[in-house]
């Protein structure tokens, strides 16, 4: 099993090594976010409710509304980091329709090789790219900061190693949990098309019923009942209870990683069952 | 022993109500080369899938290698070796890499995998391209690979669906002997499907013709040839002779005699019996004899002779088809 597991890991990771364009498409709409809309969109000047000088420093009141956050920038921006588990893996099931389409697959399914190194090799691969792009966007966030003139995400909590991992964790278990559930969509479809309409279907919307780009309060009920169960909103609250203050959540960070860890789990099942499916006899 | 591919009754009926497979039964000897000679659309892709436990068969039984398709496909998977009718190699591989990858696949431990490649690029004649992406490969190239890939975890079972298609004669004629020989060096079982003539011809020690789901007939090439019982035994008599046609007519197994520029065609059932019978003949009517011939029917006319048809293209999206369509997409992709 971990034979071929190294060996199908190191196809997908040449493949990826080959055609570095498509790291660049992952990383692009975070950085626009952070670089146009997070520099553009400034929730502290447009409400008003700004304390420092150009709006940078949120009031009090502003504070309460964003958790914690001591701007509008530093709370998105950690969300746009959540984000990147979904944008940059969006590809890695259209691989798979084209492995299909292509008959790569066809000479997988004709081997022994054990469905778990499929799999596995694809999600390592797959979730390489966010947990790395995610990191990269944290840093640039953080660094913004820096830049005068510029917003950035301003860390007002004494981080701690065990928050570090917190965070670490929550990034790698969104990774993998996107990673699978694209994966899915790959192994159930077998046009590129379809592929590419569902995906561009789910993306906005898990973006958008995320706590990720707005204030808590600002959401009506109904949305945040959603939002509560979204797995972006589970693994930005645990960098977010890290990052600032965290007296604002009802919950510690280990009970929104623990709900990410269900869904990471669930979405593993479901490709596990459907690449199962896709490399055993055909009807 | 069982025999290591036996097929009872196999059927397969696709979910749009396609008969691609209708109750075939064959079995395959140890050490023998067996083709399934048909025409496009005949089932013979579908029987393929179906023996290397790609594809539910519907009803019917197969036993590979003494396992039953239905229940080992691992196992199975295991000891055979498959060359897919359509191209099956990672084009953003190198060549080397492919088989490397593939002799993983099988289980081959790192140092054995890289032996083995190096081994088959070599003998498959693809030690240049070896660091090439597979995307710039030539066609005759890619199915060398194939052919390599197919049989790098050294399969004492191997399944050929289609080898040679769209290589030109001097390609084709190149696989077969890399086939010869992997033969002769291994006793490898194959079963080969094609839709040559000549490539059954040439490869395979017994032939079942297909078509429409069902085997039509069964036998060795010379076999199969002899029931179309259309040797042609052509006699030249030396100038100036009398015309030997009467005396030939009279001899037991002469089918028809017909006199042709100077020389008469003998139909026979069989050239060989009939060749001394026929010079003897002619001596004892005092015609001397110049040169003999005999003659040997094609398969296309055993075909004919099974099928009623012409050898045909059928209609309709076939695995040819559609390995052609992936193809085209393949480099519009590039
Ligand atoms: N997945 C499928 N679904 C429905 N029908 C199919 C499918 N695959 C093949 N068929 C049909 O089954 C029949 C047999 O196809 P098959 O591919 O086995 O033929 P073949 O002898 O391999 O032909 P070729 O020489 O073109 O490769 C054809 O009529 C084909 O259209
Ligand atoms: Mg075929």
């Amino acid at each position: 099993m971990l034979r071929e597991l190294a060996a199908l890991t190191r196809r997908e990771l040449l493949r990826i090594a080959r055609n570095p364009a498509a790291i660049f498409t992952g990383l692009l709409i975070p950085i626009l976010y952070l670089l146009l809309f997070g520099q553009g969109f400034n929730l502290s000047s447009l409400s008003g409710l700004s304390g420092g000088a150009g709006g940078a420093e949120a009031s009090l009141a502003l504070r309460e509304a964003l958790l914690g956050a001591p701007s509008y920038f530093s709370y998105f921006a950690v969300g746009m980091v959540g984000f990147v588990a979904v944008t940059a893996t969006l590809f890695t099931g259209a691989n798979v329709i084209f492995d299909k389409l292509f008959g790569i697959f066809k000479r997988i399914a004709g081997s022994p090789a054990p469905s778990s190194a499929v799999f596995g090799s694809r999600l390592l691969a797959g979730a390489a790219q966010p947990i790395l792009l995610a990191l990269f966007v944290l840093g640039m966030a953080v660094g913004l900061a820096h830049i005068r003139g510029l917003n950035g995400l301003i860390v007002t909590a004494h981080v701690t190693v065990l928050g570090a991992l917190e965070i670490l964790l929550a990034i790698a278990l969104l990774s993998f949990m996107f990673t699978s559930l694209f994966l899915s969509m790959g192994f159930i479809l077998e046009q590129p098309q379809t592929y590419f309409a569902a995906v561009n279907a789910l993306n906005l919307p898990v973006l958008f019923t995320s706590d990720a780009l707005y204030p808590w309060g600002t959401m009506p009920l109904w949305l945040r009942n959603i939002a509560t169960f979204n797995p972006v909103t589970l693994a930005v609250n645990t960098m977010r209870e890290n990052l600032f203050p965290r007296s604002a959540y009802p919950f510690p960070p280990e009970v929104y990683l623990a709900g990410l860890a269900a869904w990471t789990a669930f979405m593993f099942g479901v490709a596990i069952l459907l690449v199962r499916r896709t490399l055993g006899p055909r009807e | 022993m069982t025999d290591p591919i036996v097929a009872e009754q196999l059927t397969k009926t696709y979910s749009n109500g396609t008969k691609a497979v209708q109750g075939i039964s064959f079995s395959v000897r140890s050490g023998e080369a067996f083709g399934f000679l048909g025409p496009n659309g005949a089932g013979k892709t579908t029987t393929v899938s179906m023996l290397s436990a790609g594809l539910a068969p519907t009803s019917g039984r197969g036993m590979v290698g003494g396992l039953d398709i239905a229940r080992d496909a691992s196992k199975i998977k295991r000891r055979i070796g498959i060359v897919f009718q359509e191209s099956t190699a990672d084009g953003d591989l190198t060549g080397r890499e492919n088989l490397e990858v593939s002799a993983a696949l099988y289980g081959l431990p790192r140092r054995e995998a890289r032996r083995r490649t190096e081994e088959l690029l070599q003998r498959m004649e693809l030690a240049e391209a070896a660091d090439r992406l597979v995307k710039t490969y030539s066609g005759g190239m890619r199915r060398r690979l194939e052919l390599g890939v197919g049989i790098v975890h050294s399969p004492p079972i191997l399944f050929l669906d289609e080898p040679t298609l769209g290589l030109d004669p001097q390609g084709r004629a190149g696989f077969w002997r890399y086939i010869r020989g992997l033969r002769s060096e291994h006793g490898l079982t194959v079963f080969l499907t094609t839709h040559y003539l000549d490539e059954a011809d040439q490869l395979c020690d017994r032939i079942a013709i297909v078509d429409h789901g069902q085997i039509v007939a069964t036998g060795t090439p010379a076999e199969l040839k002899d029931k179309v019982g259309g040797d042609v035994v052509t006699i030249r008599p030396v100038p100036g002779a009398a015309d030997p046609s009467a005396v030939l007519r009279a001899l037991p197994g002469a089918l028809s005699v017909q006199p042709q520029d100077g020389t008469v065609r003998l139909k026979c059932e069989s050239g060989e019996r009939m060749v001394p019978l026929a010079v003897e003949a002619c001596a004892r009517a005092g015609v001397g004899v110049a040169g003999v011939s005999v003659q040997r029917p094609s398969l296309d006319e055993v075909f004919l002779q099974f099928t009623g048809r012409e050898y045909r293209e059928e209609e309709g999206p076939t695995a040819t088809d559609r390995a052609v369509r992936i193809q085209r997409l393949q480099e519009r992709r590039r």
